[in-house]
């Protein structure tokens, strides 16, 4: 059976020379990548430590009127969002092994996983918004905490879902190579950032 | 059997297959260098960490299952 093959054009470029912007930039780039994800960690922290304070100064939580959140449910939905970690360390892992195949199907894998949990939290909302007739607007600060830390959430597996799609299509076209493949590295050190902010959302909002 | 009793199994048995996966790649990575690399195992530690918790959650250990306070 053929087996695809990633090849090794390398940091190379088409004429063959070693492609020195992309050698002597990638580390910048990891370190801006970085830098990006510690920013984006400062812009979550200051809300769950925003809601953690409001919680912690109220009488009582949840707040009279508002039941406690489904953990049944959101235990599922997390364990979604938590595989979909594992298929995108995998996929990196088969990038850097030269199995495309492998790559592609555990790519197209964490991408289904991430549609599922976003269907999984559109289910939430809409369940909490039309059954319990808690909203963001309505429901004094716990409901503006949970739907601000999850919608921002949310909208960053959604950013995520794209990347990882693009990505996708790129790997397709051949953009990458075995050796020049920062793209893949950042979508995964990206989603394994959405996948561990959630870690911290779901500890708070649903089991503490 | 009712949604919330298939939604914890599945919260059970995802939770084991995606602990073992992050733990397993985690200390199969232990030792490569670079800085991704560092920051890789961090993330699969905490994704572990992550699969535990909702694990426990599934078996009805954390959190409580829609009851009121």
């Amino acid at each position: 059976m053929a087996v695809a093959t990633i090849s090794h054009g390398a940091a190379h470029g088409a004429d063959g020379e070693v492609d020195q912007l992309y050698v002597e930039t990638r580390e910048l780039r990891l370190q801006g990548f970085l830098l990006f994800l510690v920013s984006d960690c400062v812009l979550f922290s200051s809300f769950i430590f925003a809601y953690l304070y409001l919680r912690s100064s109220g009488q009582g939580w949840p707040p009279p009127g508002i039941q406690r959140l489904d953990v049944a449910f959101a235990a599922w939905n997390s364990v979604v969002l938590f595989g979909s970690g594992a298929t995108m360390h995998y996929a990196l892992e088969n990038w850097k092994h030269g199995n495309f195949m492998k790559y592609m199907w555990m790519l197209i894998f964490t991408i289904i996983l991430g549609a599922m949990f976003l269907g999984g939290q559109g289910y939430e909302y809409n369940h909490l918004i039309y059954a319990e007739h808690v909203s963001w607007w309505g429901s004094g600060i716990f409901g503006a905490s949970f739907f601000t830390l999850t919608g921002m959430h949310g909208f960053h597996v959604f950013m995520g879902v794209c990347y990882l799609t693009v990505l996708l299509l790129q790997s397709a076209a051949g953009t990458y190579t075995r050796d020049k493949y920062f793209g893949i590295t950042a979508g995964t050190l990206y989603w394994h950032f959405v996948d561990v902010i959630w870690v911290v959302l779901f500890s708070i909002f649903y089991l503490l | 059997m009712d949604f919330a009793t298939l939604e914890r199994i599945g919260a059970v048995i995802g939770g084991i297959v995606v602990g073992v996966v992050a733990f397993y790649a985690l200390y199969k990575d232990w030792k490569t260098p670079g800085v991704e690399n560092h920051v890789f195992k961090v993330m699969l530690l905490l994704l572990g960490i992550g699969a535990i918790v909702a694990l426990l959650a599934g078996l009805n250990v954390l959190g409580n299952f829609g009851k009121p306070a």
